[in-house]
């Protein structure tokens, strides 16, 4: 087993995160970041209501 | 349980002088945990500026990524922290919400770590999700929160290696998780 270095950490852009946000709410809830975004601050969706949302919950801050 | 002292591990061994030299100490120290399983990059956002509003740290999109070894397991990592001043120990990062969840390959879910004391949900403490599908009375299993008290980092990379036969990727991986929990 060799040693390994650290792993890259990449600093992204409020635009790069808003796009992963978008990219993963549709990929994991068939929704878009804003729409998740919006029914998230509404309280219509909350982390309890099925494994992905808290998945895509947590990409929140990175939109900026 | 305090919600605010919950996840207050200083990620710093030493008082950092700047915002800046407390959150770089805090990606190191993930990073660093994250490669004994995983060579998969971490996405941070927000900079050093310190705000009421947490930061985060994704691993890999917040995908589940293959772990090496016969359980076939897969690893999901994501933090959210804050950046405060205190004026013994200096500029500190603090977790503020985290996502830990232990899959299985071509499977899914199957542990998922969970404190998000910032949510709607009433639950605000940390928790552990089992994602079996038993029914106990109305509720599925896996949608009970099983308390569980702060979880670290370490302890997952620690009980993957030693309870779920995932290889790990470094050598020094014991001694690596030793000095982060001295």
């Amino acid at each position: 087993m060799a040693t390994r270095t650290d792993n890259e950490i990449r600093e992204l852009t409020p635009e790069q995160g808003q796009q992963l946000l978008d990219d993963k709410a549709r990929q994991y809830l068939g929704i878009s970041g804003e729409e998740f975004r919006i029914r998230w601050e509404a309280g219509e969706i909350d982390a309890d209501d099925e494994p992905d949302v808290m998945r895509v919950a947590m990409l929140l801050p990175l939109a900026g | 349980m305090s919600r605010t002292l919950c996840g207050s591990r200083c990620c710093s061994p030493l008082p950092a002088r700047t915002p800046a030299e407390a959150v770089q100490a805090y990606r190191a120290r993930i990073s660093r945990v994250l490669s004994c399983l995983t060579t998969a990059h971490v996405d941070v956002g927000g900079g050093y500026a310190p705000s009421d509003a947490p930061h985060a740290l994704i691993m890999a999109g917040n995908d589940a990524v293959a772990l090496r070894g016969a359980s076939r397991l897969t690893l999901a990592v994501s933090e959210h922290y804050t950046i405060t001043e205190d004026s013994d120990a200096g500029w500190q990062v603090h977790r503020a919400a985290y996502f830990y969840a232990i899959g299985l390959h071509d499977t899914g879910e199957l542990l998922a770590y969970h404190w998000h004391p910032r949510g709607k949900s009433p639950v605000v403490d940390p928790h552990l999700h089992v994602r079996a599908n038993i029914q106990l009375g109305e509720r599925w299993l896996g949608k009970v929160h099983l308390p569980t008290g702060p979880i670290e980092l370490e302890d997952i990379v620690s009980l993957a290696v030693n309870e779920l036969a995932v290889e790990p990727l470094r050598e020094d991986w014991k001694l690596l998780l030793h000095e982060n929990r001295a």
